[in-house]
């Protein structure tokens, strides 16, 4: 790293109490990885470069759209189709060159997590899904990372830190709050639940908030505890997370049980007639099974196997569908396709037999790197 | 011995953000609000009574606060 500026470029936090050049020399030296550059990844990154923080990983396999930004303020018009992580990586060097990007272009699953979170000292949770929140839980846990969680609904949002050891109370996990992911019933699915772009903006600031505070020893962090947050009325609330017995007995024992838990089908099993990666190919040999993508025009990425395209919201007139025995419908994440396979196991009755792809594309993709 | 319920995300959506009911314990209440609004019971959610997340069946006082929140997943 340059040193001959970093006196000006820091010069503004150099100055503050509890932080100075040892705070500012912990940055240079942190290493920082930065799972999903969407609406929360976005801030963490560009706050974080700024500050001096020395090594940032960027890992999101996903490319920019159009419709990510009104939140996502760090691409521009001319990154669409173009690879977040490689666009974002770029970005931050420009503000500063000095700081070590490292981008990892694939989707974080199961099998390559453990090896990806080693090279880290705090894993900042910025996906957008529960297979990944679960499966980087999981990891961290397992590793004992510190694991900065941030996540949005609507108008709210939620903060939590585990496993950063700043107080002597026992390590808390996103499982000790929530044992198992819901069904995805009761999940709230992203791409139609609507979220405004200041939001994840805000959370994702108290995401790089709190990293700064792990690194630098400042301050007071929410380590296991939940931050709520509502922009409506500005209120929100601090919960304290204790030891829940239930957490031990999901959280994989060691990385031999780790890498072979399903993740995909952890967050959609119990939406009954869910079918995996393996199953779907196998189902689409015989020409008597059609894949139906719920997803609304544009989404992406798209599906790399012969389906039909009915979106969720004209999934009431969708054709008879004949000489088909089996439908398999998808989405992103497998929330929209299971309110799909209600609606359609009662259109056709026993005519036909309806499945969904369980995880969605998200989980189906996660199976294709393996 | 009025209870204040604050409820988050999809959870306020099915009960209500705050209101008051009468309830001795976390249980008695969960089953009360189970009959009261039924779409609870497909719900996922962590409760806080007075900010602290409890796992087990806790005794409720005049006034708590008990919050309803369910996991969140959107970035």
């Amino acid at each position: 790293m340059q040193t001959d500026n970093l006196d000006t470029r820091y010069s503004r936090q150099l100055p503050l109490p509890g932080f100075g050049i040892s705070g500012q020399e912990k940055l240079g030296k942190a290493r920082v990885l930065v799972i999903g550059a969407g609406g929360l990844g976005c801030p963490v990154i560009q706050y974080l470069s700024a500050a001096g923080v020395g090594t940032i990983g960027i890992a999101d396999g996903d490319m920019v759209e159009l419709s990510n930004l009104h939140r996502q303020v760090l691409y521009t018009s001319d990154d669409i189709g173009k690879l977040k992580a490689n666009v974002a990586a770029q970005k931050i060097n420009t503000v500063d060159p000095n700081i070590h990007v490292k981008v990892f272009t694939g989707y974080v699953t199961n099998k390559n997590a453990l090896s990806l979170i080693g090279n880290y000292d705090i894993i900042v949770d910025c996906t957008d899904n529960f297979i990944a929140r679960y499966l980087i839980n999981d990891a961290c846990s397992l590793l004992e990372k510190p694991l900065v969680f941030g996540a949005v609904f609507q108008y709210e949002g939620q903060v939590a830190v585990f496993n950063a050891g700043t107080t002597t109370a026992p390590k808390i996990s996103y499982r000790d709050l929530f044992p198992e992911p819901p069904s995805a019933f009761s999940a709230p699915d992203c791409n139609t639940a609507g979220v405004l772009g200041v939001l994840p903006g805000l959370i994702g600031l108290m995401q790089a908030t709190e990293v700064i505070k792990i690194i630098a020893g400042l301050g007071e962090v929410l380590d296991g505890k939940l931050l709520s947050y509502d922009i409506r009325t500005h209120q929100s609330m601090i919960m304290e997370i204790q030891s829940n017995e239930e957490a031990v007995v999901h959280i994989p024992k060691d990385r031999e049980t780790y890498e072979k838990l399903d993740y995909a089908w952890l967050c959609n099993a119990d939406s009954g007639n869910a079918v995996d990666k393996v199953s779907l190919h196998k189902m689409l040999e015989d020409g008597t099974t059609i894949a139906i993508d719920v997803r609304e025009p544009g989404e992406m990425p798209e599906a790399d196997f012969p389906h039909q395209k009915i979106p969720m919201s004209l999934i009431d007139s969708i054709p008879d569908m004949h000489g088909y025995k089996n439908i398999v419908v998808f989405c992103q994440s497998g929330v929209r396709s299971a309110k799909a396979l209600v609606i359609l196991s009662e259109k056709y009755g026993s005519s036909k037999k309806v499945f969904h792809l369980a995880g969605g594309l998200t989980g189906y993709n996660l199976q294709n790197n393996e | 011995m009025p209870i204040n319920i604050v409820a988050f995300g999809q959870l306020a959506e099915i009960t209500g953000s705050d209101f008051e009911i009468e309830a001795a314990d976390t249980e008695e209440l969960m089953q009360l609000l189970r009959e009261k609004f039924t779409a609870l019971k497909e719900m996922k959610y962590a409760i806080a009574v007075n900010k602290k997340i409890v796992t087990k069946n806790t005794s409720l006082h005049n006034a708590d606060m008990v919050a309803l929140m369910p996991p969140f997943s959107g970035g």
